[in-house]
């Protein structure tokens, strides 16, 4: 049997009379670097913040390793990282004694601590910055953050955002840390509104939208399926040598014709390449290309959305 | 509840008030005043002491003299003088360690990075006051420090008595800047950044410094009315520096009791309302706990008769007295304030407390 160490139940969170979060039902294996996906004010950061304990549910529980959060927050603490959205320090002390201080909140002795912040500045690229994390830019502080959340060598990991503030070179570098991480068996939960970034870490993903998940798989899983229930009209993309005539269907949503009328963007309900095929054959119209557009993860999702 | 986090929490705190620039800046210049503050009541003091050796040596040249006896000034005096500064800077200075410490931490999102530590919320609004508390008596603490160094350096030797004084009023005025602590971290939780948590408690500072004796005043005299005529003859008064102000001219004896009744009527009618307005100020507590305790004889028989127009008849009455009162009668008599001006750091503590237990961090 499979191994949860991410379970919520009828997670549910209101704010105002408004829920941020609708009864969240989920289910995340050890060892999986699932994405959570979904547009600002979604219910991401909500979510996270009652899993990591640091706000209590309205309704339901949050599960981590066996521990429910809102009764043991502290115990939960312990085995988990986390790296906020916006992470923030103190600006008058340097990167090793902001850690210094968090990490003696652990069962950590001095030494150990010592090694530990030496081991993560080296890993984030801040061993050599000795300025005090006042002066720090974003991307540095984003970096900071992420040594933060690996402080206590955690079991589960949550990223809120993570890449939101960092250069090609630090996206770059992050994603080989997770990898690394996920190859020592953490399971790390990334919230991000940016699929391209999920896409690229993560195994499984979920998408949320106005606090109810509506989806969750692999992303193969979840492009076929969103690509059923998302994509309403298909885009044939047709170019020919001479003009193209006028093409009509029941299934023809909308046409748009280049002004030479030698390239035409079809949206339809339908594959109807045979048909278009066909039709320019009978007047005589030579094909020089002729594809069909699926749509994209981004367009799935944005259907989806804005629904 | 763990104690670890706590301890970690408030020793964090004490060394980040400790090398704050602001700390650093305003301690200094407290420190600076209070000296300067030494000097003059030290000044003072040699003056009485110098006064109080002139009467003994006349009194000893009138053979036989068994009368009244001038007591000899305590060098508490010298403390009066620091407990002005003491209110003015001295809460500045505690306002300004307290006013952003929640604050800021939630505008450099930096609480977001310690609550995800397994560390308990109380433990972290606990270890703030107690940190700030620790910087507030080592601020104090040195204070005392250097006004007793000043004492030696004028050759004045304290008694164990006035020593035992000394520390009784190095706690009085621990509690009183606590009380400005107290406020400025409730600002600090319930608002929404530092600016207006800074303004807040400086309106509060106002309000309780300054508006409420006034107001209670105002009140006391809208209740009581106009303070009863003297009787109809031309009053004079004459001061004088060592014995104060003595009132003298004509009007029969009956007239002047009569006078005298009425006047001690109005007062007491005033006193309460007065009181209770004083009571609801940390200033106007810490006022008169650190007068009694400077100058017992004085004060006591000033407060109990609590009219300004009645102090030349106080001032006489005192006269007749054998001894100052004890240190143990002295508290005795400021109770109420002493509890007042704990219950102002117990109260605002407390609102601070269960606003930053509930406060969801977003």
């Amino acid at each position: 049997m499979e191994t949860k160490t991410i379970k919520t139940e009828n997670l549910t969170k209101v704010y105002n009379g408004n829920k941020a979060v609708d009864g969240l039902n989920l289910e995340i294996a050890e060892d999986d670097v699932f994405g959570f996906l979904g547009p600002n004010g979604a219910g991401k950061s909500t979510t996270i913040l009652m899993l990591v304990g640091m706000i209590e549910p309205t309704e339901g529980k949050c599960i981590i390793n066996d521990i429910e959060v809102a009764r043991n927050p502290l115990k939960v603490k312990e085995i988990i990282g986390y790296l906020p959205e916006d992470v923030g320090f103190y600006g008058d002390m340097t990167a090793e004694q902001n850690l210094d201080y968090f990490a003696r909140f652990y069962a950590m002795d001095a030494s150990e601590r010592k090694k530990r912040i030496e081991e993560l500045l080296e890993l984030v690229q801040l061993a050599s910055v000795s300025q005090k994390v006042g002066g720090y830019s974003r991307g540095m502080t984003q970096r900071l953050g992420l040594a933060k959340a690996l402080l206590n060598d955690p079991e589960v990991l949550f990223l809120d955002e993570p890449t939101a503030n960092l250069d090609p070179e630090g996206v770059f570098q992050y994603r080989e840390l997770i990898k690394q991480l996920s190859d020592e068996g953490k399971t790390i939960f990334v919230s991000s509104h940016i699929l391209s970034e999920v896409s690229k870490v993560c195994n499984t993903i979920g998408i949320i939208s106005k606090g109810t998940l509506i989806a969750r798989g692999t992303l193969e899983e979840l492009k076929s399926e969103l690509g059923r229930v998302g994509a309403e009209n298909l885009r044939i993309i047709v170019e020919t040598i001479e003009p193209i005539p006028e093409i009509t269907h029941r299934d023809i949503v909308n046409a748009e014709y280049s002004e030479t009328k030698r390239k035409a963007i079809i949206e339809a309900k339908s594959d109807l390449r045979d048909y278009i095929s066909s039709k320019l054959f009978e007047k005589g119209v030579k094909i020089k290309e002729m594809r069909m557009e699926e749509p994209t993860l981004e367009d799935v999702f944005l259907s989806v959305y804005r629904r | 509840m763990e104690a670890k986090g706590l301890f970690n929490v408030a020793k964090k705190e004490f060394i980040g008030h400790l090398t704050s620039k602001k700390f650093i800046v305003i301690l200094g210049l407290f420190l600076i005043i209070s000296a300067l503050a030494m000097h003059q009541g030290t000044d003072n003091y040699n003056e009485r002491l110098e006064s109080y050796k002139e009467q003994i040596s006349q009194i000893k040249e009138v053979e036989g003299h068994v009368g009244w006896m001038p007591d000899k000034p305590s060098i508490m005096l010298v403390f009066m003088f620091m407990s002005d500064y003491i209110m003015m800077l001295g809460a500045i200075l505690a306002i300004a360690m307290g006013f952003d410490l929640l604050s800021k931490e939630k505008e450099t999102r930096s609480l977001k990075s310690l609550l995800s530590c397994p560390v308990f919320r109380d433990e972290i609004i606990n270890g703030k006051a107690l940190g700030g508390t620790l910087a507030l008596v080592f601020a104090m603490g040195t204070a005392l420090l250097i006004s007793l160094a000043i004492l030696l350096i004028f050759s004045i030797v304290p008694s164990m008595n006035e020593l035992a004084a000394i520390l009784v009023f190095g706690i009085v005025s621990i509690v009183f800047l606590l009380a400005y602590f107290a406020i400025a971290l409730m600002m600090s939780t319930v608002s929404r950044d530092s600016g207006s948590a800074l303004i807040y408690t400086l309106v509060i500072f106002f309000i309780l410094g300054s508006l409420l004796p006034i107001v209670g005043s105002t009140v006391a005299g809208m209740v009581t009315g106009e303070p009863p005529e003297p009787p109809a003859f031309h009053l004079q008064h004459e001061t004088n520096e060592s014995e104060g102000t003595f009132f003298y001219g004509g009007g029969t004896e009956e007239e002047m009791q009569q006078y005298q009744e009425e006047l001690r009527a109005w007062s007491e009618k005033r006193k309460p309302i007065t009181e209770v307005f004083n009571l609801i100020s940390p200033n106007m507590n810490y006022q008169k706990i650190a007068f009694f305790i400077s100058d017992p004889r004085i004060y006591s028989a000033v407060y109990e008769q609590s009219s300004p127009s009645s102090k030349s008849m106080t001032i006489t009455t005192i006269v007749g007295e054998s001894s100052a009162p004890s240190l143990q009668e002295v508290l005795g008599k400021v109770w109420k304030n002493i509890l007042a001006l704990i219950s102002f750091s117990v109260v605002f503590f407390a609102i601070a407390y269960i606003k930053f237990m509930r406060m969801d961090i977003r």
